[in-house]
């Protein structure tokens, strides 16, 4: 899915969705997150890879709004994080590490609950809320009680969630985790429609994952972050180029190494 | 305004498909039931006696409100005490444990529309404990007439206490992850409140801190007690509807803090 040089200029021609600028957090003396800063694009789907505890985490409740940095600035489709959050909080649908549900709420009554935290007019809901069952594979499991789905559902009720009021920016925290093979590609190939234009608009969509071969299946970008620093930041065809296996720029940025390669870090 | 009928909508339906919600109303309805019976049953036996012995003037005296009402509120206030912690204490941990507060907190509304949301649907059902009350008493004026605005101040009372109680329930809610500790500590914050009085008065019995002294006084201030058993006997005032908002007020703002901190954790 990693789409040609033309369209990936074409979609970085386009403003950009989310714009980090020097983020920082630090809780105490650790830094969880240090001076990142990167764009996103219109239609463009960006792998976030790092090692676990690298601040991946941290890094994408931060550009949702959850936790404010402890330095820097955000902006999500164009609404500052902090000068206007509510804007900028409607402009995301965030699917965190675990997928937030009412075990005691059915599917559908919790599609339409979110659905009304995130401002989507009531006109507009039924049609949304329907098209987001219909996307997740979730239907037929509408009326049923979320705490008696699978894990499986339930993370495809979490990825509904975060979809279901159409917001231009996505954030995915580790999307496909607990789900069979059959369902990863489901998901996978859900997530690379949401960027196409079209219907449903090029939504940018961020995703943290440990699996590289989902980066290299639907991403065109990729982010490393390793110890809260952001240590490279390229399209996956400019590694191809330079003859670069994901697999072994990952290992090489775990280690510390400094990644030469692609844009530079940080500009 | 929309996302506070949102939310307490959505809380007060997971109440109501939660066994805690039928357990609370349950054992209140019982409570309720056994402490009126008794109330009824003990006033009935006065009065036969009285009247086999012709104590007039005590007939005289003797009333509904007083003899059965008013007992049968005091107690029902102590029910409450230890009921609503059980209604509050999933109002926020929960969210908590289901992961939800991350969908709360990245979505376009306010803290104070998720804590006013929450404490709408904690107050709704609390209400609903007070009508199970109400209903207790209606039984009097089929069989018997107490005086009507008198039990209207009563039970006013009650929903007042059950109101900041839920207050304090959500405070209590909002500070940790576990709903048993969210119990504990609404019931021991409710117990200090309610013990007020009583130590303000031992104070000044035992002239350590001294009857006019500031700190007796505002104990007395912050305490209940007198407040509700003037609204029992009847006496509505304005100083004392000031105090259950100001109680109100101030833990719903404690709430406030609380639930955004998380942000900074």
């Amino acid at each position: 899915m990693s789409g040609g040089a033309e369209s990936s200029e074409s979609a970085k021609a386009g403003s950009s969705r989310i714009e980090a600028r020097g983020i920082s957090k630090r809780y105490g003396d650790f830094t969880a997150v240090e001076d990142v800063s990167f764009d996103v694009g219109e239609g463009e789907v960006v792998g976030f890879l790092g090692p676990n505890g690298a601040g991946k985490t941290t890094t994408m409740r931060i550009l949702t709004g959850f936790i404010p940095p402890t330095e820097g600035s955000a902006q999500i489709a164009g609404y500052d994080l902090f000068s206007s959050p509510l804007e900028a909080r409607r402009s995301v649908g965030y699917l965190p590490e675990s997928p937030p549900i009412y075990p005691e709420m059915s599917v559908r009554s919790y599609l339409v609950y979110v659905s009304k935290l995130k401002d989507l007019p009531r006109a507009r809901r039924k049609e949304a809320v329907d098209k987001a069952l219909e996307r997740c594979g979730l239907t037929h499991v509408q009326s049923r009680v979320i705490g008696l789905l699978s894990k499986g559902y339930r993370q495809r009720v979490g990825l509904a969630q975060a979809i279901v009021h159409e917001p231009p920016v996505l954030v995915l925290d580790e999307p496909t985790v607990g789900l069979d093979p059959i369902q990863i590609s489901e998901i996978r190939q859900l997530i690379a429609d949401l960027a196409k234009p079209g219907e449903y608009g090029g939504q940018s969509v961020i995703l943290s994952t440990h699996i590289l071969a989902e980066v290299e299946a639907i991403c065109r970008r990729v982010l490393i972050i390793n110890e809260g620093t952001l240590v490279l930041d390229a399209e996956l065809t400019a590694l191809a180029e330079e003859g670069q296996r994901l697999e072994d720029v990952f290992t090489r940025a775990a280690q510390g190494e400094s990644i030469a390669l692609g844009r530079e870090v940080g500009k | 305004m929309r996302h506070i009928t949102s939310i307490a909508g959505r809380e007060l339906s997971s109440l109501f498909v939660s066994p805690v919600a039928y357990v609370t109303l349950t054992l209140f309805a019982l409570l309720a039931g056994f402490f009126f019976l008794a109330g009824v049953l003990s006033f009935d036996a006065q009065v036969a006696e009285a009247q086999s012995l012709q104590y007039t003037d005590y007939l005289e005296k003797i009333n509904l409100n007083d003899a059965v009402l008013g007992p049968f509120f005091g107690v029902m206030w102590i029910v409450l005490l230890f009921l609503i912690p059980g209604i509050t204490m999933g109002l926020f941990a929960s969210e908590k444990v289901n992961g939800t507060q991350e969908l709360l907190l990245t979505s376009p509304i306010t803290i104070w529309e998720l804590v006013l949301g929450k404490y709408i649907a904690g107050a709704v059902f609390s209400a609903c404990l007070v009508l199970v009350a109400a209903f207790f008493t209606g039984i009097l004026f089929l069989y018997g007439d107490p005086e009507f605005w008198r039990t209207i101040s009563g039970l006013l009372g009650l929903l007042l206490l059950s109101w900041s109680y839920v207050a304090v329930g959500a405070f209590a809610s909002s500070v940790t992850r576990n709903q048993l500790i969210a119990f504990f500590l609404a019931l021991v914050l409710l117990l200090i409140l309610w013990m007020l009085a009583v130590v303000a008065d031992l104070g000044a019995a035992g002239g350590t801190i001294g009857a006019d002294s500031n700190l007796s006084e505002v104990m007395r201030f912050l305490s209940a007690s007198d407040r509700f058993e003037k609204m029992v006997r009847g006496l509505v005032d304005t100083r004392d509807l000031a105090y259950f908002a100001f109680m109100i007020g101030v833990f719903l703002v404690f709430t406030k803090t609380s639930v955004e901190s998380a942000r900074w954790r």
